[in-house]
């Protein structure tokens, strides 16, 4: 124990506030999200040690979840898409002039939300360690499949959901069939003369910080970089008008709002506006009064940021008990775990103890420091809103630069690969192919690949995916069970579709 | 009836084209699915666009085409500027910290709308100051490998 505490010095506590800090920051300005701030300021984190980086990373991490709701409420824009329902009772308490008590809310409603789902994944994610320890490659390739399923099915179209995982894989598998893996060290998937510079494939966080970086400047830029926000007037409102008492009779919501972000964050690639849309909607068929949803009400923020915060939690208990990453931003942290040499799986907690303890308590910690700036500053931080776009957005590029270039020491491929992928993310995005597939696609496609050939090799015979072990069955109606749930889900909003069209 | 559905799933897998076999696979359930795509999702998205309905995503509609051309242009262009001048100064980090600073006030420019005397000093101000201090911190005090 007195080791734990040994690693946790001033610098940790500073870096993990200056996380919070700069992530409320990225999460208030609208179009940038806490996915971004992850992946822009991965460099810093390359001279920090591993507890160093991940208190910056997690305290970004929570921040940037946060932020999003000072936008939200006061100039009815998601900061972050997870804010979307924030919008709906918080800017209408904005404009009665209660910004102030609407954010003072969503404050209290976030560290809540954070703080369970963090206990969530104190207790849960070594379990499921423990538990997956033993899975054999055969399992370990029915969990990929499964989480690719999970994730197709909650796309808006499983069809086109599960083609943008494919298309991930396929991304993943250009290069060598690593040695190291047990393959044969020959290439694929490309033309010789590229040879030189993808015989590794593409590095992770370029391709990362391409689709989150420059994709998104791209997107803007094509929309023109309106700054959108002149003329636009921040009313916080007059202070106080908070007290505890508002959240009197909410307490089932707070907490029912909190296990449910946790546990769509769980899921992987489900994103951050499913929590807080389920949790909002939730609230509105549950509570004994819903009259005033979307009027104004606390209840839905409540709801919505209780929801939003927890997913936290609950998107790091795949990612360090199976290595799956829950949401993309998680997916950028495996990224920086790979950097310091650390594989994320089931055996992370069991031989990392130590920076279990570690990332516990900046998660704790972030979540603390993130309801203190944003209690006590927040109409300083409301401020950041209205920064111009023109003054972002190179340093952006600016900082994309330096994390893909950095990354393995100077290789001016991998900056290049920030353009292929931004241009590819921003492509992808315009006709309708879902990033998050793609991404968990990209990550996990090349394990599963070690795993199904490994399997077969040691089996012969692909009989051995459904009769290896009870395990593997159960996976197997697991899978069958999210398809299935997205087969019926397409059925219904269809149905509906075609009763309002004839009404 | 067993041993023919026994033969059928067994699968031996060469060595040599083991590279290979994961990504055939792929390719095919790329293929397949694509297909799929096609049929129940591109023909009549088409349709509906020769009816007028839906409009072509890129194509069909409105968009800033300066400011979008002219970033992926400035950035290819930032890329590859960054590492002639980078050798021109090996390792030092000059290459990335002079034509960072050129990239962001041409980039700050772009985006601008409206040009003010007060905007345009400000986009001077941050040009200078922000790769100056991100190549201050990353390369002078973290030691980090700059172009």
């Amino acid at each position: 124990m007195l080791d734990i505490l040994s690693l946790l010095d001033i610098t940790f506590f500073l870096l993990a506030a200056m996380g919070a800090l700069i992530g409320i920051i990225f999460g208030a300005i609208p179009g940038m999200t806490a996915t971004m701030a992850v992946a822009v300021c991965l460099p810093l984190t390359y001279a920090l040690g591993l507890h160093h980086g991940l208190a910056l990373l997690l305290g970004l991490y929570v921040g940037g979840i946060s932020g999003g709701m000072v936008p939200a409420v006061l100039l009815n824009i998601p900061g972050t898409p997870s804010s979307i329902t924030t919008t709906f009772d918080g800017y209408p308490m904005a404009q009665k002039g209660e910004g102030e008590r609407a954010l003072r809310v969503s404050v209290v409603a976030s560290v809540v939300g954070g703080l369970i789902s963090a206990a969530i994944l104190f207790l849960f994610a070594p379990l499921l360690a423990e538990f997956s320890i033993k899975f054999s490659y055969v399992e370990k390739f029915l969990i990929i499949l499964l989480a690719l399923t999970v994730i197709a099915s909650m796309s808006r179209n499983m069809l086109v959901g599960i083609f943008s995982g494919v298309l991930g894989i396929w991304l993943s598998l250009i290069g060598t069939y690593s040695v190291s893996d047990g393959g044969n060290g020959h290439t694929r998937l490309m033309f010789d003369f590229l040879e030189p510079y993808l015989f590794e494939g593409f590095s992770l966080l370029p391709v990362l910080i391409g689709i989150f970086g420059i994709a998104t400047i791209l997107l803007e830029a094509e929309k023109g970089v309106k700054s959108g926000l002149a003329g636009k007037e921040i009313n916080i409102g007059k202070g106080g008008g908070f007290s505890l008492g508002l959240f009197k009779g909410r307490l089932t919501n707070l907490v029912r709002s909190s296990f449910i972000g946790t546990f769509v964050g769980m899921l992987p690639g489900v994103g951050g506006s499913a929590a807080s849309v389920l949790a909002y909607t939730q609230e509105k068929n549950l509570s004994r009064d819903s009259s005033e949803m979307g009027k104004g009400a606390p209840q839905g923020l409540i709801a919505s940021e209780s929801a939003n915060n927890a997913l936290t939690g609950g998107a790091l208990i795949p990612l360090l008990s199976l290595g799956i990453p829950g949401d993309s931003t998680t997916a950028v942290l495996i990224g920086a775990f790979t950097l310091q040499g650390i594989q994320v799986g089931p055996l992370f907690i069991p031989e990392n103890a130590d920076t279990w303890y570690v990332m516990m308590t900046a998660l704790v910690f972030a979540n603390i420091v993130m309801f203190f700036l944003m209690f006590y500053a927040i109409k300083h931080i409301a401020k950041v809103v209205l920064v111009p776009k023109y003054i972002l957005y190179p340093i952006i590029v600016m900082m994309c630069v330096v994390g893909a270039y950095a990354i393995n020491y100077g290789i001016m491929f991998d900056v290049w690969t920030l353009l292929i992928f931004g241009v590819l993310g921003y492509l992808i995005q315009k006709v309708g192919l879902e990033v998050a597939p793609l991404i968990i696609g990209f990550i996990l496609g090349g394990q599963a690949e070690v795993y199904f050939v490994k399997s077969l090799e040691s089996f012969g015979t692909y009989s051995i995916f459904f009769t290896k072990s009870p395990i593997a069955v159960v996976l197997w109606l697991l899978i069958a069970a999210s398809v299935t749930f997205s087969v019926v889900m397409g059925l219904k909003s269809r149905a509906k579709g075609r009763q309002e069209m004839t009404q | 009836m067993e041993s023919g559905l026994t033969s059928l799933l067994s699968v031996s897998i060469d060595f040599e084209t083991s590279h290979l076999f994961f990504p055939h696979i792929i390719n095919w359930l790329m293929g397949g699915l694509f297909a799929l795509i096609l049929v129940f999702k591109v023909v009549p998205f088409l349709a509906a666009v020769r009816r007028g309905e839906e409009t072509l995503p890129i194509l069909g509609e409105s968009m800033d085409k300066f400011r979008f051309f002219g970033s992926i242009a400035l950035i290819a262009a930032y890329f590859y500027l960054m590492a002639v001048v980078g050798n021109l100064f090996p390792y030092t980090g000059y290459g990335f910290l002079f034509v960072s600073m050129a990239f962001v006030f041409l980039m700050s420019m772009m985006y601008m709308h409206t040009k003010t005397k007060r905007k345009v000093i400000t986009a001077v101000i941050n040009a200078l100051v922000a790769p100056g201090l991100a190549w201050f911190i990353l390369a002078k005090l973290f030691q980090i490998t700059l172009p």
